[in-house]
C-alpha cells in the first residue's frame, strides 16, 4: 500500500535581501511519515520550515504547497496550526514562573464568559500531556522540570493547541540539547504519533539518530533538494556525500605523533567542584589529569557525570566552591577567575556562542577581546593593529566574513567558533579548554573543525576536549578520559578509541 | 551618500535633521531671534550642566548600569564648595579640589554596593538619590550659602575671548588632523586600508563642520568656559569609549556580560572603575553649577537632573539594554532638549507646556530610534 501524501510543496523560490533561500524546492511528505531534513548551515531546512509552519507569509514565496489537496495558504502561525502544522523551535521558550498548563495555553488561554477558565486550561493540558505521553503534573512550576521535559511539554503544547492532534509537527533540531537517553524518549514518542497517523519532519545533525527514527531522509543543498533515501544502514555514505557536495575528502583520521609525556602543559590533582549551593554531593570528586604540549586529550561522561564543570572550574568560570591543585607547565597557580586562567594562557571555547561572544561588536572587535593590552600603545587602543591581527588570524584559521568589520552575530555557528579560537591563539594561549565546540554545527563545517584542532595540537598547544559526542572524540582525541559520577571511570587510548567501548565505560556496564 | 558617510553618521545625522527642523521652526516664530549668536551662546550656556551629566550617563547606561542620583550627588558637591569657600574662607582651588574627591568618593561608594553587594545600580543610586540630598539638606539647614568668591563665579560667567577661542579650536582641529593622518598612516603600513585620503577626509569632516561651527559662534563675544570645560569633557569621554582598552571593555561588558567574563575581563573591576569616572563628573558638574547658580541651594540643585541626562543620552541614540551608545550622541540629545526650552521660553511658552513637550520629544525620538533599527534589522 503507497501511502497518500499529506503535503506537497513544489518549485518554492524565497528570497532574502541579497539572497536566494530557497531554490526551486519541491517536498513531498506521506501521511505518518517521519523525514528527516538534512543539509549543511544556510541549505534552506529552516527556511521551508517556516514557511510551512506560517512564519513567512503565503505570497511571500513562488511556488504552491497543498495540504491533503487543498491549496495551503498560511499568512500566520495561528493559520498553519488550524490547518494542522506546528514548528517547534530548537530553543525551549518556556515562561519558568508559570505552571505547566498556563504555559502549554500560553496566547491560547480558553474563556468563560470572557473570563479565564482555568478549569479547561488544566483539562486541556492534561488531555496533551497523556496524548504525549508526558507524566507531569500540569500544575507545576515550569522551572522545576529539566530542559528535556520542558522540551517534551512544548512538543505536546504544539501537538494539542487546537484541541486536536496535528498532521504534521516540525521539529528543528529536537535533540540538539538532549543526552542519548533523552533523544531516545522523544522518539519513542514521535515513534507513537505516527502511528496515530501524525507526520513529522525534523532537522538533526546527529546522523546516528537520523537513521535510527526516519523513514525517509532528504538532503538539502544551496535551497534545493539534492535527493532523498529511505533511512537505511546502506544509504548513509550516499547521504552523506550528498550533504558535503562530493567536497568530503577521505576521512582524515588523526594521526597525531605521540606527546613526550615529561612535557605536561596542565596537570590537576585532587578537582573537587560542587555546587554553589554546597550540601549535595560534589559534582567532580577528586579528578587527575594531565595535558601534554601537542596532546588532545578528550573528557567524556553522561549528562552530570561533571565533565563541563571539571572544564569550567579549570577556567576559573565555575561559580560554586572548586578545591584541587593546578600546576601550569610546572607552576602551581590558583584560577579564582576566569582573568587568572587567561593570565596563565589557558583559553575556553564554549558550546554555547552567545556566551562567548558580544554579537554586536565586530569580527577583531570580539578576536581582541582577551588581549587588548597587545594593541595598546600608550594607554590607546590601537585601532589599525586591532584590525590587523584580527584580519591575520580571520585568514590563518578560514574565518569566512567580508570583512573584520562584520558583526559576530551575522556569521554562521562554525565561524562564530572560529572566532572564539582566534580570540585566544590572539592572546598567546597555549591551553585549549573546548566544552562541546561543534554543538549545533553541521557536519561539513565540524570536519573543518576538527583538522583545526589537530593543527593547533601539531604546532603545539594543550587542548582539553569535552564532548558529549562520542563519535567526535573518536575522530580528534588521543586519549580520553571517561568520567562517571564526577569521578574517573577509566581511559581509553587512541588504538582502543570507539565509539561504543567510550559509551559503555561511561555508563558503567 | 550612505556608502560614504557610513551608517553610525547617518544616525547621528537623522537627530541633526531634526535639530535643524526645530530651529528653524523657532527661528520663524520668534522673528529671527532664536539663531543669533547671542542666543545660541546663552543655549549652549543652558545645556552644559545637562551634558556634562549625560556624559557620565552614556558611560554608565552603555555598561547596563543606571545613574538616579547624579542630581543630589552634584547639590551635595556644591554644598562642599559653597562650605568650604563661604563659610570657611578656604582657597577657592582647594575647595574644588575637595568638590571633585568628594564626587570620587560617593562614586566609588555606590560602585562597591553595585560590584562588591551586587545590588542592582537602580537600587542603588536610587538609594543615592534620597540621602545624597537629605545629607545636602542636614548640612545646610536648608539654607542657600552664597555668595561664592568671584574666582569661582567666573568660571561659569566668564567667557573665553573671540581671537583664543578660535585659535584653540583650529589647534584642536589641528592635533585631530596629525592624529588621523598618523592612524590612516599606520593602518596603510598594516595593510588594513589602502588609500589613506578617504578615510582620513570622512572622520575629519564632521569635526571640520563642528570647529567652523564653533568660531562662528565665537566670533561675536567669544566662548563662555562652561561651554569649553563641557567640549573638553566630551572629547576625552569620546577617547577613552572609542581608543582605550577600558571603553572596549565597556561596550562589551553590556553588550554580553558573560562574554566579557569568559574572555577574562574582570567585569566588577572595570564597572567600579566606571562608577569612579561618574563620581568625578558629579566633581565636575557639582562645581560648574554651583558657581553658575552663585552659591549652594540644597533643595533645588540638580532636581530633576538624572531624568535630564538619561533623556540626552536616551535621545542621543544610547540604548537601554546596554552595548550601544555615544558621547557625542547624548550631546546632541540635550542640545535638543535644550532648544526646546530656550525656544519655548522666547515664544513665552508657559513652563508646564514646555515640560509636556519634552516628554513627547522624549517619547518620540525613542520611537522613531525603534522603528529604525527594525527596519536595519530587515
Amino acid at each position: 500500500m503507497t501511502p497518500s501524501p499529506l503535503l506537497t510543496a513544489t518549485g518554492i523560490v524565497k528570497r532574502f535581501p541579497g539572497v536566494l533561500a530557497l531554490d526551486r524546492l519541491d517536498l513531498t511528505i506521506h501521511e505518518g511519515e517521519i523525514v528527516a531534513l538534512l543539509g549543511q548551515n544556510g541549505a534552506g531546512k529552516s527556511t521551508i520550515m517556516q514557511i510551512l509552519a506560517g512564519v513567512h507569509a503565503h505570497g511571500s514565496y513562488e511556488g504552491t504547497i497543498t495540504m491533503r489537496g487543498r491549496p495551503f495558504t498560511a499568512a500566520t502561525v495561528g493559520q498553519a496550526r488550524a490547518q494542522g502544522i506546528a514548528l517547534v523551535a530548537q530553543e525551549v521558550n518556556v515562561v519558568g514562573e508559570l505552571s505547566v498548563a498556563e504555559n502549554m495555553s500560553l496566547g491560547a488561554e480558553p474563556t468563560r464568559l470572557g473570563f479565564l477558565d482555568g478549569a479547561a486550561r488544566l483539562a486541556r493540558a492534561r488531555a496533551a500531556l497523556a496524548a504525549f505521553d508526558v507524566d507531569v503534573d500540569p500544575r507545576a512550576p515550569m522551572a522545576s522540570l529539566d530542559l528535556a521535559t520542558q522540551q517534551l511539554v512544548s512538543i505536546a503544547a504544539a501537538l494539542y493547541k487546537e484541541g486536536r492532534l496535528l498532521d504534521l509537527l516540525i521539529l528543528d533540531e529536537p535533540t540538539a540539547a538532549l543526552t542519548d537517553k533523552e533523544a531516545q524518549r522523544l522518539f519513542e514518542r514521535v515513534r507513537a504519533l505516527k502511528e496515530r497517523g501524525v507526520s513529522c519532519i525534523f532537522v538533526s545533525h546527529r546522523l546516528a539518530e537520523v537513521f535510527t527514527i526516519a523513514d525517509r531522509v532528504v538532503v538539502m543543498r544551496d535551497g534545493r533538494a539534492a535527493g532523498a533515501w529511505p533511512a537505511r544502514p546502506d544509504t548513509r555514505d550516499e547521504v552523506v556525500r550528498a550533504m558535503l557536495g562530493g567536497a568530503l575528502g577521505d576521512e582524515q583520521r588523526g594521526t597525531s605523533a605521540a606527546p613526550a609525556p615529561d612535557d605536561v602543559a596542565l596537570e590537576v590533582r585532587g578537582l573537587v567542584v560542587r555546587d554553589a549551593g554546597g550540601a549535595r554531593r560534589p559534582l567532580v570528586d577528586g579528578l587527575d589529569l594531565g595535558v601534554a604540549k601537542g596532546e588532545i586529550l578528550g573528557l567524556f561522561g553522561l549528562l552530570g557525570a561533571g565533565c563541563n564543570e571539571a572544564a569550567l572550574a579549570l577556567f576559573g568560570a565555575w561559580e560554586g566552591p572548586v578545591a584541587g591543585r593546578v600546576r601550569v607547565e610546572g607552576e602551581e597557580v590558583r584560577l579564582r577567575r576566569p582573568a587568572d586562567a587567561v593570565a596563565r594562557g589557558i583559553g575556553l571555547v564554549a558550546q554555547d556562542r552567545r556566551q562567548s561572544l558580544v554579537h554586536e561588536h565586530t569580527v577583531a572587535e570580539n578576536i581582541v577581546m582577551a588581549s587588548l593590552r597587545d594593541v595598546t600603545r600608550r594607554g590607546f587602543l590601537d585601532v589599525a593593529a586591532m584590525r590587523r591581527r584580527a584580519a591575520d588570524y580571520v585568514s590563518r584559521l578560514a574565518i569566512k566574513v567580508p570583512s573584520v568589520d562584520a558583526l559576530v552575530g551575522t556569521l554562521s555557528g562554525g565561524n562564530q567558533q572560529k572566532v572564539q579560537v582566534a580570540r585566544w591563539l590572539a592572546s598567546g594561549a597555549r591551553i585549549l579548554l573546548l566544552v562541546d565546540p561543534t554543538r549545533g554545527i553541521d557536519v561539513g563545517t565540524r570536519h573543518e573543525i576538527n583538522a583545526l584542532w589537530r593543527q593547533l595540537a601539531a604546532d603545539g598547544h594543550a587542548l582539553l576536549l569535552v564532548s558529549s559526542e562520542a563519535e567526535e572524540l573518536v575522530d580528534v582525541c588521543d586519549r580520553v578520559l571517561v568520567l562517571r559520577n564526577g569521578a574517573l571511570a577509566g581511559e581509553i587510548g587512541r588504538a582502543d578509541l570507539d565509539e561504543e567501548r567510550l559509551l559503555r565505560m561511561a555508563a558503567g556496564v | 551618500m550612505r556608502r560614504w558617510l557610513g551608517k553610525d553618521v547617518l544616525r547621528d545625522s537623522t537627530l541633526l535633521f531634526a535639530i535643524a527642523a526645530i530651529w528653524i521652526f523657532f527661528q520663524v516664530t520668534t522673528d529671527g531671534t532664536f539663531l543669533t549668536q547671542r542666543n545660541l551662546v546663552l543655549l549652549a550656556l543652558q545645556t552644559s550642566i545637562v551634558s556634562l551629566a549625560a556624559i557620565s550617563a552614556v558611560m554608565l547606561i552603555v555598561t547596563r548600569n543606571f545613574d538616579l542620583s547624579v542630581g543630589s550627588a552634584v547639590a551635595l558637591v556644591g554644598v562642599v564648595v559653597a562650605v568650604l569657600t563661604v563659610k570657611h574662607d578656604a582657597p577657592p582651588a582647594l575647595a574644588v579640589a575637595a568638590a571633585l574627591a568628594a564626587g570620587v568618593a560617593m562614586g566609588a561608594w555606590q560602585g562597591l554596593w553595585v560590584t562588591k553587594m551586587g545590588v542592582s545600580s537602580f537600587i542603588v543610586t536610587l538609594a543615592g538619590m534620597l540621602y545624597f540630598r537629605g545629607i545636602s539638606m542636614v548640612a545646610t539647614d536648608g539654607s542657600t550659602i552664597a555668595p561664592l568668591p568671584d574666582s569661582l563665579a567666573d568660571l561659569a560667567t566668564g567667557f573665553m575671548a573671540p581671537g583664543r577661542a578660535i585659535a584653540l579650536a583650529a589647534a584642536a582641529l589641528a592635533v585631530l588632523a596629525a592624529f588621523q593622518v598618523a592612524g590612516a598612516r599606520r593602518a596603510r603600513a598594516l595593510g588594513v586600508v589602502e588609500r589613506v585620503g578617504p578615510a582620513v577626509a570622512r572622520s575629519f569632516l564632521p569635526f571640520a563642520i563642528g570647529a567652523a561651527a564653533f568660531s562662528w559662534l565665537a566670533s561675536r563675544q567669544g566662548i563662555p568656559y562652561l561651554v569649553l570645560l563641557v567640549a573638553g569633557a566630551a572629547i576625552a569621554a569620546e577617547i577613552v569609549m572609542r581608543r582605550t582598552p577600558f571603553g572596549v571593555q565597556l561596550y562589551a561588558i553590556g553588550g554580553n556580560p558573560e562574554a566579557a567574563r569568559l574572555s577574562g575581563i574582570r567585569v566588577g573591576r572595570v564597572v567600579f572603575i566606571d562608577f569612579l569616572i561618574a563620581g568625578l563628573a558629579y566633581g565636575v558638574t557639582g562645581v560648574a553649577l554651583t558657581a553658575r547658580v552663585g552659591g549652594a541651594v540644597a533643595g533645588s540643585a540638580g532636581l530633576f537632573l538624572e531624568l535630564d541626562a538619561i533623556s540626552a543620552a536616551i535621545i542621543g541614540g544610547t540604548s537601554l539594554t546596554g552595548g550601544r551608545g555615544r558621547v557625542f550622541g547624548a550631546l546632541v540629545g540635550a542640545l535638543l532638549m535644550g532648544s526646546l526650552n530656550n525656544g519655548m521660553s522666547l515664544m513665552n511658552v508657559p513652563t508646564f507646556y514646555q515640560e509636556t513637550a519634552r516628554g513627547a520629544v522624549l517619547l518620540l525620538a525613542v520611537a522613531a530610534d525603534q522603528l529604525r533599527r527594525r527596519r536595519g534589522a530587515r
